[in-house]
């Protein structure tokens, strides 16, 4: 928490002076992005209860993201801003805070390859726990790589492919002879996206 | 083109990058190993040693400047509290299988398994073993794990309790708390918790110099009778000779009984089920008046004049899932009534000094209400003290008394709104 804090003060210090070098015609970026994160998960079944003898699954993970990168464009290649978005993981609601950049790795063409990062804090304000369970959010990271399809100045179709890592904590309730359970997660996704920047 | 040569690549890249999600459940478990210890070998284990550092502190016992914290199922630590600011440590007296003490005058009772051991300690430094009242108690628990009486060899049959972590690979989701069947095979009485019975206010009667516990006591003193409570019995120790306890009666309570509570002539029972209410105008031979029935939970009371506070909490032996603290009108002694229940964190040991109630929340610490007003308990929270661990409190007036896991803890209480921390003993150490 205290990271994503620091970066957002870092961000409204360093914001103003971006603005010295944005051409006046396009300075304001907004990039609306919806997908799907893809992963995989391998447990034990026996949730720790067998005995000893770990019951091995593996099963495929699906999940649906939002985000929206807010930002202003340093120079013609180059926007920073925030991130804002809302993860909905199997079993945990996160919404990350970040500081975000894009970043045009081609030059002036209709379809262009674009570096994307976003790096902060995904929270777990909007989840509702279940009895006795306590979730708290925790790292997000989510560089990657897209497309943009369209005009350099106008409203631009995008595709993109990231990879997510987040962490989380949940405490769980205990009873009987278990005297504390702590889960720590840490999600690992690919994340397939498809969104509008302008 | 170059580039567009470098975008399937880096594709290739991202898909090969491990994208499973990794969680690791660490989980801490009681694990409990049978052991068997002969009768013999305990009743020749009682002695005075040199003073030892707190390692499990148990419940403690106030009376007059002197402190007996108990170190759970291994004995007494005596502690000189004339200046509450600097506690001393001053003796141990090694009394294996102990967890509930009382003190009348000279004379500090003590269980030793299932025996009940008097001891005289008008010495402080060096207490002498003067009584025992042979094969008394026939089960109890330490710490969750249970020893029984084995007449036949004359000896217990324990269980020595070892904490165990575990690291467990889960799917990310919401795993099931416990799942009941694996423990209901030999577990059952496992669930029921430890002793939680209550401090007295009101001065217990006809005692010449008692001395005062905190909410964990399963031990109490009334008029010429010390009373224990046993998993489902209550024994009545006639100590008008207080050198000399004879065992005097056994009244048999049900199920789960863990705590009493004398307040006035009235005994507040509690059981894993709930509330008994006994009248106890004759001592000898205490009556039930009525049940007050909630979830199955672990339960400490307190009592002032019309209201008990009730407080029930999960975790370890406790059966339910729900942290709350039950205000109940006892106006009525054969009908009593709730008034309203507050969640809390995880209340453990609760104390009262009208009206200021102090609460221990386990690992959240100690929280201090106002509850003049009994519907606005919530609304009326003094202070939260949060770095500490809380177990048990007692409320001696002027000072309070707090035993956590983690120690000892001294305050100066005389204003609730501004309590002050005189000391700490702290766990693993003979220093302040």
């Amino acid at each position: 928490m205290k990271v994503s804090g620091l970066f957002l003060i870092q961000l409204l210090l360093i914001l103003p002076g971006f603005s010295q070098s944005i051409s006046p015609k396009k300075a304001y970026v907004n990039h609306t992005e919806v997908g799907l994160l893809l992963g995989r998960v391998s447990y034990d079944g026996n949730y720790g209860w067998g005995g000893g003898n770990p019951n091995q699954i593996v099963k495929n993970r699906t999940n649906l993201s939002m985000q929206m990168f807010n930002g202003l464009q340093y120079n013609h290649r180059l926007a920073v801003g925030l991130t804002t978005g809302l993860d909905w993981y199997t079993a945990a609601l996160i919404n990350p805070l970040a500081a975000g950049a894009r970043y045009d790795l081609t030059g002036k063409k209709n379809v262009r390859l674009f570096a994307t990062a976003d790096a902060g804090y995904g929270f777990a304000w909007f989840h509702k726990n279940s009895e006795g369970y306590h979730l708290t959010g925790g790292t997000m990271l989510n560089p990657g790589l897209g497309l943009r399809f369209g005009k350099p100045d106008g409203t631009a179709f995008t595709l993109s492919l990231s990879y997510k890592y987040q962490q989380a904590r949940l405490e769980i309730p205990t009873a009987n002879d278990i005297e504390s359970r702590v889960e720590n997660r840490e999600y690992n996704r690919l994340a397939l996206r498809m969104g509008l920047l302008f | 083109m170059r580039k567009a040569i470098l975008l399937p690549v880096l594709l290739l890249a991202l898909s090969l990058w491990s994208c499973n999600d990794r969680c690791t459940e660490t989980r801490v478990t009681k694990q409990f190993t049978p052991v068997t210890i002969s009768l013999m070998e305990i009743r020749k284990s009682v002695t005075t040693q040199a003073p030892r550092t707190l390692e499990h502190p148990g419940k403690i016992y106030v009376r007059g400047n002197y402190l007996f914290i108990n170190e759970i199922k291994e004995g007494i630590h005596i502690v000189d509290n004339s200046n509450p600011s600097n506690p001393r440590f001053v003796a141990f007296v090694n009394i294996p299988g102990n967890g509930d003490m009382a003190v009348r005058g000279n004379n500090l009772y003590a269980d030793s398994y299932t025996d009940l051991v008097t001891l005289d300690i008008s010495d402080p430094v060096q207490p002498k073993e003067i009584n025992r009242v042979n094969e008394v108690f026939k089960t109890g628990q330490f710490d969750g794990g249970w020893w029984n009486y084995n007449e036949s060899i004359g000896a217990i049959n324990g269980q020595d309790v070892t904490y165990v972590t575990q690291e467990i690979e889960t799917n990310c989701e919401e795993n099931p708390v416990v799942p009941g069947f694996w423990w209901w095979g030999g577990g059952f009485f496992r669930t029921m918790d430890v002793a939680f019975s209550a401090q007295s206010m009101a001065a217990p009667g006809g005692g010449g110099g008692d001395g005062q516990g905190g909410s964990m006591a399963r031990f109490a003193l009334y008029d010429q009778y010390l009373y224990t409570v046993g998993q489902n019995d209550l024994h009545l120790f006639d100590i008008s000779t207080p050198t000399k306890p004879a065992d005097f009666a056994t009244i048999n309570l049900g199920w789960g009984i863990e705590t009493i509570f004398p307040y006035k002539d009235k005994l507040f029972i509690g059981s894993t089920t709930g509330m008994h209410i006994y009248d106890n105008a004759n001592p000898a031979k205490p009556e039930k008046l009525s049940v007050f029935q909630h979830m199955m939970a672990c339960d400490p009371v307190v009592v002032h004049d019309d209201v008990a506070y009730v407080t029930l909490r999960s975790g370890t032996n406790c059966r339910a899932a729900q942290n709350q603290l039950d205000l109940v009108d006892i106006s009525d002694l054969t009908r009593p009534r709730l008034i309203k229940s507050y969640p809390m964190q995880n209340p453990h040991g609760l104390g009262i000094d009208f009206p200021t109630l102090y609460l221990c929340e386990g690992a959240f610490g100690m929280k201090v209400f106002d509850v003049q007003d009994r519907f606005a308990v919530d609304k009326n929270l003094i202070s939260h003290f949060k770095d500490m661990d809380a177990y048990d409190v007692i409320p001696l007036g002027k000072n309070l008394m707090l035993v956590g896991k983690d120690g000892l803890y001294q305050f100066d209480a005389s204003n609730p709104r501004q309590i002050r921390q005189l000391s700490k003993i702290p766990v693993g150490s003979l220093s302040i």
